[in-house]
């Protein structure tokens, strides 16, 4: 639980050098596309900064977004950050259950008031009292407004939790929203994706404990270091589509010989991730690099645009048309699926 | 007809980046060179094909300095053939490139040791000559100083 010395002082007794604050405050830099001569001040700032405490909520979600977030194969630098956190509420990592569960949320709430981190996983449902989902009881409305109250930020993680998700795809029978919806009087950044890049959610955390500040957000309320730039901005497949040479199916000669995947349905154009640079499982591959085109997961209802096989130019809707430019038609992509998720929201509290 | 089962990922393929790389290392040396100012590429967030980074590790070359750090995975630092130049390799899991910069500066900071372990190291220094029974120079000096004032004061 709670302990008044800086990270620095803890870590330093167990006989974690400096050097190695500055090789994990190089990595976020990196990561974060900060420029690598602020690892000095991320390193700096984490030393200084108290173990943070966390409490981790999930709702209607799958808990992809906790194994992306524990990924790792064996200690490592990335597995640092579980160092500066201290979970203090989890259901599936607690070793502790019911009341004792309980009591441990609302201690870490009591010890750290005003500077604990809430995570939510998962939509909110809130269609007839929200009696889809609860935890101890109580509806998971309920659990969010009472556990966030004291909080210092939110994050919420996946894009179940940011945008609604699977839960909220039509017919959204449990009346699912975003965690965006609810919190309107704390600061919330949204880390979309199914799951979401553990980079990115690690990132995140470690730019509020080096800086004791919130991350520049987009939009849409995500961190722009990630979400800054499409996954076709930086795709190394990308000179194939400038000189308009596509895969039309995913065995063809363009397809063996790795052409742009944008004919059998990449979503790549119109899609805010750091998938490209960043990669999957400690930077092997990511969908592109694997042959399948992007689903767009990170964008809001994904679930609800069209098919993911096919094209950008005929997916569902005329905002969606295809308009010439990958940049011009990733702002109206996004914008049109903000809409449509905002309308699909008010229709659904309309109903309550 | 035997299928090309190398194809898709395209990552063996150079695109040109090591040589823009290249030019914006030359402008960080004289910045270094004229002014002092350090400065720092990070290798990571640009879309480098693996073929890529190789050409730009081989137009760099070795220079005369190299350093294998143990730091929650391996770190390999090495002064390229343009003194000044440095590569930093941070390993992370499964002995994965977890991040890589190229340092423009006299020394990279990586190398230095903080002042905050130089205390720590001497705080267990001094634990381990108490528990070797072993006197440091200071217990030497204070326990000279004292049988002199005691010689003085029979």
């Amino acid at each position: 639980m709670s302990d008044k010395r800086t990270l620095g002082e803890v870590l330093t007794d167990r006989g974690v050098s400096r050097r190695t604050f500055l090789k994990y405050a190089s990595y976020t830099a990196s990561i974060m596309a900060l420029p690598p001569t602020a690892a000095t001040a991320i390193a700096q700032g984490l030393a200084n900064a108290r173990r943070q405490s966390v409490i981790w909520l999930s709702f209607q979600e799958c808990t992809g977004c906790t194994e992306s977030f524990t990924r790792a194969k064996a200690p490592s630098i990335e597995d640092l950050i579980f160092d500066f956190i201290s979970l203090d509420y989890h259901h599936t990592l607690q070793s502790a259950s019911g009341v004792a569960a309980e009591e441990a949320r609302h201690a870490a709430m009591q010890e750290n008031a005003g500077k604990y981190i809430v995570i939510v996983d998962g939509s909110v449902p809130l269609k007839d009292d929200g009696v889809y989902s609860t935890i101890a009881g109580i509806s998971n409305l309920q659990m969010l407004e009472e556990t966030v109250k004291d909080a210092f930020a939110v994050i919420a993680v996946g894009s179940c939790a940011a945008f609604g998700g699977i839960p909220f795809a039509d017919p959204n029978p449990t009346g699912a929203v975003p965690i965006s919806e609810i919190i309107t009087d704390k600061p919330l950044i949204n880390i979309s994706g199914c799951p979401p890049i553990p980079e990115a959610m690690t990132g995140t955390i470690s730019y509020l404990l080096s800086f004791g500040a919130i991350p520049e957000l987009d939009h849409l309320g995500r961190p722009k270091a990630f979400f800054g730039e499409t996954i076709h901005d930086r795709c190394y497949r990308r000179p194939f589509y400038e000189r308009g040479m596509f895969a039309s199916n995913f065995d063809d000669e363009g397809a063996r010989k790795g052409w742009c995947l944008f004919e059998v349905g990449c979503k790549g154009p119109v899609t805010y991730n750091a998938c490209a640079t960043l990669k999957w499982n400690g930077g092997v591959s990511f969908p592109i690099q694997s042959g399948h085109g992007c689903l767009g997961c990170s964008e809001p209802g994904f679930w609800d645009l069209g098919g993911f096989y096919k094209p950008l130019s005929t997916a569902k809707g005329d905002a969606l048309k295809y308009v010439g430019s990958a940049a011009v038609a990733g702002a109206a992509f996004g914008a049109a699926s903000a809409v449509i998720a905002r309308n699909k929201r008010n229709k659904i509290l309309k109903e309550g | 007809m035997e299928r090309d089962r190398s194809a898709p990922c395209m990552t063996g393929h150079t695109t040109g980046m090591a040589y823009s790389i290249l030019a914006e290392i030359g402008q960080l040396l004289t910045a270094l060179s004229e002014r002092g100012e350090a400065g720092a590429i990070n290798l990571r967030s640009l879309p480098m094909t693996d073929a890529d980074r190789g050409q730009l590790e081989e137009i760099l070359g070795r220079g005369e300095v190299r350093a294998e750090l143990d730091l929650a995975g391996a770190t390999e630092v090495w002064e390229t053939s343009y003194n000044g130049v440095w590569w930093i390799r941070h390993k992370g899991a499964g002995d994965k490139i977890a991040t890589e910069e190229i340092a423009v500066t006299s020394m990279p900071e990586i190398l230095m040791t903080h002042p905050v372990d130089i205390a720590a190291a001497s705080r267990r220094i001094r634990q381990d000559l108490d528990s070797a029974g072993v006197q440091s120079q200071e217990q030497k000096h204070e326990l000279g100083q004292k049988n002199e004032w005691e010689a003085r004061n029979v």
